[in-house]
């Protein structure tokens, strides 16, 4: 007997429902089996999960506001993504983008009409994150230096730049030498829904899906850029500058990054502070993945991901467990979305040999 | 002159665990297959060692569980970029996300706990070379194993059947196939092999340099450890050189402050990266002048039997 794969004709849908179903189950199985590992009993776990997200305004609120930097990091990822690139450097421009619009925030803030400052500081947080990402794009562009290292290795930079300002200079004295910056005015506030958590960079998030949407679709440079995703060769003898596209690209894609950063800043945090993005720009690299790359797949995959988020935050909350447990899901679950892609287009076939 | 050996003497602690790693990768990626789980990989072997350390009081046994137990963690890379054919980027990413949150998970109780550093044992007469004897010859056993292991890892590519079987993995894996040598056989085994290398670069960190346990134990050096795989062209022996650099670079980080020189922390933390992205540039400089081709031929790419990818 042998088993070995068969490659599908043709991949129907009900075939990727199929897998996708039962990758998720696999998912739940692993994490079952993580908690167990850990002493927790696993249908208690999940129901309180469940009750929390689902069940209280929290909840839905929590989901909602994670899920926005999620969006626009996710978008980041995926936009370079189709071009063949991996931007695995969002954190990092998450947090230039912050950097940038602070500056803004802590120099202007009371100098500059109001409707001023806040499109200010969105501006910076765009030129911020995009600059950020257009050092890899370069050395990719000019050098042909691997961008996944360099993107990546620019993460701590940034995240010690950050250090370097939020424990000195920046640092409001007023506030027990904790590592953030004073807050900024009111005019620096995205507005709430109500007297919900949930802020304007929600709509802006899905604002962004739409524009670079109809960049990728509509547009001569989003043309460009697919194709040279889809096909280099066939690109350069179009007359593609895929150099110039390849900085462009990732200037873009870090200034979306960037974006996330100014929604947290200025609709939720209200100021700079330590660890302000919370995996947000590395998990921005599986919401991509999960969606296939899509910009309107991101909405759904950032979704998904915030519930992740949510409920490692119940289980810290609940069971006292550490928040960096969001990466061991992450992995899990990029793993398994991982390995059952081959079965949508291959199927699993049994030979019997006769004796 | 003392304060160069007092440097080049810490060089060498701080370069070692990146010197398994890169060990590791070139192993990895001579086959063919890209590991970016480094960092993760790096982290679980720490998180092991670390706890089997605290619970026997045993370096064998620390080192050891922290070797296996990284092999076993790359075994799903290799399940998953080589049985199941994803992309060996993803799945290498997927990988660091695993072992990240893996020892955060674990190591969350652990911290503040300290356990016995490895003590330095000088190598007689070696030692009582100028400069190069305390340098290199002063150091603890892991240090000396890793030097073992460079010649090894070189031995066993170059001069062996196996390692040629290896190399021709990443280099013409369809020839490899058609002459009846198992392909995933061969790349399993090199994933799973550095993987453990990989592992033993992360548990010298808690065995070694920082004896007491701390979130992120690693920070960043497995991806240090993957621009350095290119540095070093592929080759175990190059590794050794690219190892030390970035060892002077991270000893510096620690004792340029001590000399009075007035530099933020912050920007000292900077360095090694700074220096990582350009000397990774001015390696990937080099190997485009060079024209020939360093990287492995098929790096990165699946093999299918029967299917062109």
């Amino acid at each position: 007997m042998q088993i070995y794969l068969e490659k599908r004709i043709d991949t129907s849908s009900w075939v990727k429902f199929i897998v996708l179903t039962l990758a998720l189950i696999v998912i739940v199985l692993i994490s079952l089996f993580c908690f167990l590992a850990i002493g927790i009993e696993p249908i208690e776990a999940y129901k309180i999960i469940g009750e929390e997200i689902f069940l209280t305004k929290y909840g839905w609120q929590d989901l909602l506001v994670k899920m926005t930097p999620l969006m626009f990091t996710g978008l980041a990822v995926a936009l370079a993504a189709k071009m063949r690139l991996w931007n695995i450097g969002a954190e990092g421009q998450f947090h230039m983008g912050t950097f940038a619009l602070t500056w803004v925030a802590l120099r202007y803030d009371g100098n500059l009409p109001d409707e001023i400052l806040i499109i200010f500081m969105f501006l910076m947080a765009i030129i911020g994150g995009g600059l950020w990402g257009s050092i890899p794009g370069f050395l990719k562009a000019r050098f042909g230096v691997n961008e996944i290292i360099t993107s990546l290795l620019l993460n701590y930079v940034a995240a010690a730049w950050l250090d370097h300002l939020l424990f000195g200079a920046w640092r409001d004295p007023n506030t027990n030498n904790f590592p953030i910056t004073k807050e900024f005015s009111e005019a620096a506030q995205l507005p709430s829904f109500g007297n919900t958590s949930i802020h304007a960079g929600l709509i802006i998030a899905f604002i962004f899906v739409i524009i670079i949407s109809l960049i990728l679709w509509k547009s001569k440079i989003g043309y460009k850029i697919r194709l040279s995703g889809d096909n280099p060769h066939a690109a350069r003898y179009a007359g593609v500058n895929i150099r110039n596209l390849t900085i462009l690209v990732f200037f873009i894609s870090g200034a979306i990054a960037g974006l996330a950063g100014f929604c947290e800043v200025t609709g939720i945090h209200y100021r700079l502070q330590q660890n302000i993005s919370i995996g947000y720009g590395y998990t921005g690299i599986i919401v991509a993945w999960l969606a296939k790359n899509n910009p309107l797949g991101v909405i759904v995959s950032a979704f998904f991901m915030s519930i992740v988020f949510v409920s490692t935050e119940v289980l810290q909350i609940e069971y006292g467990l550490p928040i960096s447990m969001v990466y061991l899901y992450q992995g899990i679950i990029l793993f398994t979305v991982l390995g059952s892609d081959i079965f949508t287009e291959y199927k699993l076939r049994i030979r019997q040999f006769k004796a | 002159m003392d304060f160069l050996v007092q440097i080049l003497f810490a060089a060498v602690g701080m370069g070692t665990p990146l010197l398994f790693a890169t060990l590791g990768g070139v192993i990895s990626e001579r086959a063919g297959v890209i590991n970016l789980g480094m960092e993760g990989l790096m982290l679980v072997g720490a998180l092991v060692a670390f706890v089997v350390m605290l619970n026997t009081g045993n370096y064998f046994y620390a080192l050891v569980a922290a070797s296996v137990s990284s092999g076993i963690v790359s075994m799903i890379h290799g399940l998953v970029s080589l049985v199941l054919r994803a992309s060996q980027i993803a799945s290498g990413l997927a990988l660091t996300f695993f072992g990240t949150g893996l020892s955060g998970l674990f190591g969350d109780k652990l911290t503040g706990e300290t356990v016995e550093p490895l003590t330095r044992i000088p190598i007689p007469f070696l030692s009582s070379i100028p400069v190069l004897g305390p340098v290199l010859f002063n150091q603890d056993l892991l240090v000396y194993f890793s030097y073992i292991c460079v010649l090894f890892s070189w031995w066993l590519l170059f001069k062996t059947r196996l390692g040629l079987n290896i190399r021709s993995m990443g280099e013409a894996p369809e020839v490899c196939d058609s002459l009846g040598l198992s392909v995933l056989g061969y790349r399993f085994f090199a994933v799973v092999g550095g993987g453990m290398l990989i592992g033993i670069g992360g548990a010298y960190f808690p065995l070694a340099l920082t004896p007491f346990w701390v979130d992120g134990i690693t920070a960043g050096r497995g991806w240090i450890a993957v621009a350095l795989v290119i540095f070093a062209f592929w080759h175990p022996l190059k590794a050794l050189g690219g190892a030390y650099l970035f060892g002077i670079a991270l000893a510096l980080e620690l004792r340029l402050q001590i000399l009075g020189i007035d530099i933020s922390p912050y920007f000292l933390k900077m360095l090694p990266y700074v220096l990582t992205i350009l000397v990774l540039t001015l390696a990937t400089i080099r190997h485009n002048r060079l024209g020939i081709q360093v990287m492995p031929a098929e790096l990165g790419n699946i093999f299918f039997r029967g299917e062109k990818h």
